[in-house]
């Protein structure tokens, strides 16, 4: 395994991949107990298109989702029970462009290593556990539902985005998840669950060869088939729908105001955008902004309020929320800023200050075992090396991140969504 | 590995001393009783002092201050611990180590706390009122969009109705009428007051050694007033009858809760055991609730029981379909009642074991772990290590479990009923 050492954030990783194509990554934590480790498919919700040995596909919406809570099954085995009494605890998340399933544990990593491999790779899909499964989901949708935070989001990219997947909810809806089958999972199953589309990332106090050695007797004899999966899409950054909104029963009114923005190149050429779009939200309305302060004070914002640069594979926005009485205001606000600060430009100081803020807390961010390996696994798929980043951050420079808030918060590319209360819960 | 030094009468200074991380951490919290008097001045009290200070007026100079320390961030930190709440701030910064240019980070960082907690920005000798004013805003629109998160609010809704007698049933903000009538005069009334009276705890964990830190700290205290008041001891539950009632609100999904008792709290004999059975009856994916009601009769999303062990109470919360109550209602008894059979494998117990091994294992791994677990343990009376902890759980026998299952009670039941 390759040996990496990064003095700027005092970390060592091991990488590797194997021959059954398996990429690898183990973060050290010697004198810590807890061990994680992810295995991430680079798939996600808004991967349903693909082609697999000639042959297209476009599965329902809500399987990437549907495979992660069936994957569990094993046949006459409980595989939660097993991780249970090896001191483990397993647990899955689906997101827009990566599905990880994950464990953490503090004795017995190799026998918990072997059957998270072991029950991500066996497909075991029956028509009656598939079936079964339609009620917890369905209640799991109902739950979303009444979830004020998703239903914005969700509410926010169907009305900014009409190409690409993200204007569908991850878990789709009752009617898409009735429509998925045994057939339908096994063919997903295959098309994106194959060692080279996979990564095995571990943060803990572990031998990386033994890591190496059981993933690859594990996954040695796993199918390679041909998939070509859709993952561009024809996109305007400018919106046709400004405004959406639905209600709910909710104390305040809560938006999401969202800027749409191009799809980022992999490597350091994306990481860059992203940190330039990070500091622009920083600059434009975070707490050490002029707006921040002048918002709060005058009661238009309060503490729920944040922002920051979303990426997602094919698209990325600059994105503002939270709680207000004035929506409107907050927007028109967040407007003439824009304008303001394109015409005068940041301070050098306060730019500084904020590139120094950022870094730091990202290095604060490395004692969380989850975070890091979390952003070791994103980064991977976007072909950058985490460890890197306060490189890029020296290359940022102010006049980008002014260009940025220049051509990006304007009206032509804004979209608000806001949850007005149901009228008999207004305060 | 923690190191408690008594920097004056009634100020106790806790350290962890360790190495191994890249932030240090330092809490400084007041004790007080859980009561509707005091509850929303506690609440309001860290979010005037982050509004600004005499040295750094404003939001935004609070934040120029922190960003300058590569990022830090100070928070209001407020916990509720049975009969006691704390309040106060706490802080987290990045080591030196990492730092640009040898900049410094701990020592401009220990008298900003300093400052924010000890000379806050003040007009006409009392708290700006446009301080508290917006931070009373925000405070009663905080309480308000509780109903926002229903399983949170169903959950509030069944300790209101559970606990009318004992201090657990007073919301930890307080009510929104009592935050209405703060004013500038009597937050920083009640502020002189409690730095005067007040049990104070402090925590830190990074590398610097004890005696350090509490050199730095101790000269924080030396111009205070101070007038140290005793707080009387923890109690166990104090019951004054349950109900079983439904709400309707406008929601996809049912919220069912069920609140029971036990008389075993942390300070008990039976403690481990009680939480033993916890995890077996509803604490994980493996418990029987889960097990049951969500993979095998597919009755719910989320299902999940939890021991709030300096109370002794146990309650069961789930996400379930509107009509389907009473029958997950009639499940969730079964299951307890197998419980108080000891009707559970050798496995279940070993892996209910293993769980909590697990989890009292990694207490040393995260800096918030380590502050939450001593912190708390010094409030609520628990007085056992996570070391001898484990050995306990290790211990405990599956006649010790049905004991402890035996003792549990049905109290009170809530069910929010979507009617769409």
């Amino acid at each position: 395994m390759e040996k990496l050492f990064y003095p700027q954030v005092g970390e060592t990783l091991y990488k590797t991949t194997l021959s059954c194509g398996l990429p690898v990554a183990v973060l050290p934590r010697p004198g810590f107990t807890k061990k994680l480790c992810y295995l991430v498919a680079d798939c996600g919700a808004i991967h349903r298109e693909f082609t697999m040995d000639g042959v297209s596909y476009n599965a329902p919406a809500g399987v990437a989702h549907y495979l992660e809570h069936k994957l569990f099954d094993m046949p006459g085995r409980d595989v939660t029970e097993e991780f249970a009494a090896l001191g483990a605890v397993p647990n899955a998340f689906t997101g827009y462009d990566m599905t990880a399933y994950y464990f953490s544990c503090t004795e017995h990593f190799a026998e918990n290593l072997a059957l998270l491999l072991e029950f991500v790779t066996t497909p075991y899909f029956t028509d009656e556990s598939v079936d079964k499964e339609q009620g917890i989901i369905g209640q799991e949708i109902d739950m979303n539902r009444d979830n004020p935070d998703s239903r914005l989001f969700e509410l926010l990219m169907e009305s900014m985005y009409r190409a690409h997947p993200i204007c569908t909810p991850i878990l789709g809806t009752r009617d898409t998840i009735a429509q998925i089958t045994p057939q339908v999972l096994t063919d997903f199953h295959r098309a994106y669950y194959r060692p080279d589309n996979l990564f095995l990332c571990v943060v803990g106090d572990v031998d990386p060869e033994l890591v190496c050695h059981i993933a690859q007797e594990k996954l040695k004899d796993l199918p390679h088939p041909q998939v070509v999966a859709k993952r561009d899409w024809t996109e305007p950054v400018s919106t046709e729908i400004k405004y959406a909104t639905a209600s709910m029963d909710v104390a305040l009114p809560m938006f999401h105001l969202g800027f749409k923005c191009a799809r980022l190149p992999d490597g350091e050429e994306g990481v860059k955008q992203e940190i330039i779009g990070d500091l622009a939200a920083e600059a434009l309305f975070g707490e050490s902004s002029r707006l921040y302060l002048k918002l709060y004070d005058e009661g238009l914002i309060d503490a729920s309020f944040g922002g920051g640069y979303e990426t997602i594979e094919g698209m990325s926005m600059l994105l503002a929320s939270g709680d207000s009485e004035n929506p409107e205001a907050v927007k028109n606000a967040i407007l003439d800023e824009a304008a303001h600060i394109a015409a005068t430009g940041i301070e050098e100081s306060a730019f500084l200050r904020m590139k120094r803020s950022a870094l730091g807390r990202r290095i604060r961010g490395l004692d969380s075992f989850e975070s890091t390996c979390f952003r070791l696994c994103a980064y991977h798929f976007s072909k950058f090396d985490y460890f890197n980043i306060p490189d890029v951050y020296k290359k940022v420079t102010k006049e980008a991140v002014q260009d940025f808030i220049r051509d990006t918060v304007c009206n032509d590319r804004l979209c608000m969504a806001v949850i007005t209360p149901k009228e008999e819960q207004k305060l | 590995m923690i190191h408690t030094i008594n920097v004056l009468p009634h100020i106790s200074l806790r350290c962890f001393s360790d190495d191994r991380f890249k932030q240090e951490g330092l809490s400084l919290t007041m004790v007080r009783p859980m009561c509707r008097e005091e509850a929303s001045l506690n609440a309001l009290l860290p979010a005037v002092l982050l509004r600004g200070c005499a040295s750094a007026p404003d939001l935004r100079a609070i934040t120029q201050r922190l960003d300058d320390l590569y990022g830090a961030a100070v928070g209001s930190q407020l916990r509720r611990v049975g009969d006691y709440q704390t309040t106060g701030l706490s802080c987290s910064f990045m080591k030196e180590r990492y730092a640009l240019d040898s900049d410094k980070v701990f020592d401009p960082m220990m008298t900003f706390l300093q400052e924010l907690l000890f000379a806050p920005k003040l007009e006409n000798g009392v708290f700006c009122a446009d301080f508290v004013e917006g931070e009373k805003r925000n405070l009663l629109s905080a309480i308000a969009s509780e109903r926002n998160d229903k399983r949170a609010y169903a959950h509030a809704q069944m300790i209101r109705r559970m606990c009318k007698g004992d201090s657990f049933g007073t919301p930890r903000l307080g009510y929104a009428e009592d935050v209405e009538a703060i004013t500038p005069e009597s937050l920083y009334t009640h502020y002189q007051k409690i730095l005067r009276e007040s049990p104070i705890h402090l925590f830190y964990v990074g590398a610097a050694k004890p005696e350090e830190i509490a050199a730095r700290v101790r000269p924080m205290f030396e111009k205070l007033n101070r007038c140290p008041v005793t707080l009387p001891g923890q109690t166990a539950f104090c019951d004054c009858g349950g109900c079983d009632e439904t709400e309707e609100m406008d929601v996809a999904q049912g919220k069912l809760c069920m609140g029971f008792v036990t008389p075993v709290t942390l300070r008990d004999e039976g403690f481990v055991a009680t939480q033993i059975f916890n995890t077996i009856f509803g604490g994980g994916m493996i418990s029987k609730l889960f097990m049951k009601i969500r993979e095998q009769m597919s009755l719910c999303y989320d299902i999940s029981s939890s021991y709030h062990g300096s109370k002794g109470i146990v309650t069961v919360s789930a996400g379930i379909d509107n009509n389907k109550d009473g029958i997950v209602k009639e499940e969730i008894l079964r299951q307890l009642s197998a419980c108080q059979a000891g009707d559970f494998t050798e496995e279940e117990l070993r892996s209910a074991k293993q769980a909590l091994l697990s989890q009292l294992r990694t207490t040393h791994d995260t800096p918030g772990a380590i502050e939450g677990y001593y912190a708390t343990a010094a409030l609520s009376g628990l007085s056992l290590t996570p070391e001898d902890y484990m050995r306990r759980v290790e211990q405990v026998t599956a006649d010790d479990v049905a004991t402890a299952a035996k003792k549990i009670r049905l109290h009170t039941v809530y069910f929010l009923r979507g009617a769409l």
